[in-house]
């Protein structure tokens, strides 16, 4: 890993940050700060741009304005640092890779594209796997997997890349227990090695118990902070509107279809 | 019997023609592997049709043939990519644009020279007893720059095909390795032009991949397997070719044809007599 400057406070940086497609602008004047290590839990109503924020912040949609830095480097200085772990792969299950192909895609931004893995490389693919469940899987092609191994090969892909920031969406909706208590588990584990996490989920209790911050966003950034200071009845209806209900003091959210739709695409005979 | 394998050796043509054959066959079936993976059939089809108006140019100035196809087809599959780039027309239709318009013009230009019906007959359908030591030189060096790239993207191209958005995040430049892929393609189909012929490429470039695709659980031995059957259904063709006096470049498509419909009903797994007998058990 390079010139990790402890020193420095803030290691992802946002200043005023807009970001849009297709003509509309999903998120407006974002600026926050995560610490180095912390684990921050994103939090809000469908469509309020969870998604669209970690795509921006690995680079997959443009900015319309304001600065993303990165260890007080702007975006994509630094190659390697970001992993990205995608609500749904938007992949074709049928390709010819197998598990352990596709976690070793990991290695390649730290091994150089033209070198072949060395043993270092092999030994981390290894760890990675057996740490999310998988290891007896990696010879088998990824679309023999059920969904919730297949959602683990891409966390070990993103453990494999030993980034210094990891951007997980929604990891634990619609997933086996398996593969729950496993994305659990990476959390404390990475929380040991020092690595900034952002975690978007529908979860709010899991948000309150598992993170440093909450990041309650809606299109705007309506709150961030410590769990108790985010989770007050007036940010969590100003973030979900009619979506939250309070009863007896204690605030509700409606969220029976989790997930935004159009993130979830199925693959015909990709589940084999 | 080995008089039967040697006897259309003891024919120069022959030998130049098999080996041409041969290279054209695995070239085609390693670059055909990112065409079936990547669905870019139709863009193979469209490429190899689209080089007719290069030829034409190329015939009228008195210039190589080879070259004018080369340029031709590089010039198209940089523009489709242009044309495709922005998002505001899908690729399938830049393709289905610009492949009509070459080949328009290509037709519009040929007509125009009265001489030209043997030649173009070659061009669509193939000339591979007419190959010369230079022709064959330059097939050996074109498909040596192809596999060489190849092999040495291999990483780069896999994760573009599987997963561009790890290929985003890890700051791939992906414009640039799209275009060298269609570079590459353009290649491959002025290299076989001579061999099989515009009306032929795609199969070349599609067939053996699928095969391949059919048996291979990884990308690096469907490659080689893919390469095995171009190669297999070159020699099988130039033979067939041989014996029963039929046009090399349809003996070769249909005999690669054959090798996939073979893997379609027979391979494990992913065959249909496979999962027939799958759920027959199920069914006990």
């Amino acid at each position: 890993m390079t010139d990790l400057d402890l020193t420095q406070p803030a290691r992802l940086d946002l200043e005023d940050v807009s970001v849009g497609y297709n003509g509309k602008t999903i998120l407006q004047n974002l600026t926050f700060q995560v610490p180095h290590g912390h684990r921050v839990a994103v939090v809000g109503p469908n469509g309020a741009g969870k998604s669209t924020l970690f795509k921006a912040l690995v680079g997959l949609l443009p900015l319309r304005s304001g600065k993303i830095h990165i260890h007080g480097q702007p975006l994509g200085r630094h190659h390697d640092c970001v992993a990205y772990v995608p609500q749904r792969s938007e992949i074709d299950w049928r390709f010819p890779v197998t598990v352990e192909d596709v976690v070793m895609m990991g290695r390649y931004g730290h091994t150089g594209w033209m070198r072949a893995p060395s043993r270092t490389d092999r030994a981390i693919v290894r760890r990675c796997m057996e740490q999310m469940g998988i290891a007896d899987l990696a010879s088998h092609p990824i679309g023999d997997l059920s969904g919730g191994q297949q959602q683990r090969v891409f966390l070990a892909r993103a453990l494999a890349q030993e980034p210094h920031i990891l951007l997980m969406d929604e990891p634990f909706t619609g997933v086996d227990a398996t593969t729950l208590e496993t994305a659990l588990n990476l959390l404390d584990d990475l929380r040991t090695r020092s690595v900034t996490v952002l975690v978007s989920t529908h979860d709010l209790t899991m948000a309150a118990q598992r993170f440093d911050e909450v990041l309650l966003l809606n299109r705007r950034l309506i709150a961030y902070g410590a769990p108790e200071e985010v989770f007050q009845a007036e940010n969590i209806r100003t973030a979900f509107g009619g979506q939250a209900l309070t009863i007896d003091g204690v605030i509700v959210t409606d969220q029976c279809c989790p997930g935004e739709e159009e993130h979830f695409h199925l693959h015909p005979g990709g589940q084999r | 019997m080995m008089q039967w394998f040697l006897a259309p050796l003891g024919y120069t043509f022959m030998q130049r023609g098999l080996l041409a054959a041969l290279i054209v066959g695995v070239v085609c079936a390693v670059i055909g592997s990112y065409v079936v993976l990547r669905s870019m059939a139709y863009l193979g089809d469209a490429l190899a049709h689209a080089i007719l108006p290069g030829v034409a140019v190329a015939y009228l100035m008195g210039g190589n043939l080879t070259l004018g196809a080369l340029v031709a087809a590089i010039l198209v599959a940089l523009g489709i990519g242009a044309l495709s780039r922005q998002g505001t027309i899908k690729e399938d239709t830049a393709i289905g644009i610009l492949f009509a318009a070459a080949l328009s013009l290509g037709v519009a230009l040929i007509s125009s020279i009265r001489s030209y019906a043997v030649d173009l007959s070659h061009i669509l359908f193939g000339n591979v007893l007419g190959v010369s030591d230079k022709d064959l030189i330059l097939t050996a060096l074109l498909g040596a720059v192809i596999l060489l790239t190849i092999l040495l993207l291999y990483r780069p191209f896999l994760v573009l095909s599987f997963d561009p958005v790890l290929a985003t995040t890890l700051r791939l430049p992906r414009e640039l390795l799209r275009n060298l892929l269609l570079v590459l393609l353009a290649l491959a189909i002025v290299v076989s032009l001579q061999t099989v012929g515009v009306g032929l490429v795609a199969a070349m470039l599609v067939t053996p991949a699928a095969t391949a695709y059919l048996l291979a659980r990884r990308l690096p031995a469907m490659m080689a397997l893919a390469a095995l059957f171009g190669a297999l259904s070159s020699v099988t063709g130039m033979y067939a070719s041989y014996y029963l006096n039929v046009a090399s470049g349809a003996a070769i498509v249909l005999t690669a044809t054959a090798f996939f419909l073979l893997a379609f009903f027979l391979a494990p797994r992913k065959g249909v007599l496979w999962g027939w007998v799958h759920r027959l058990r199920r069914s006990d």
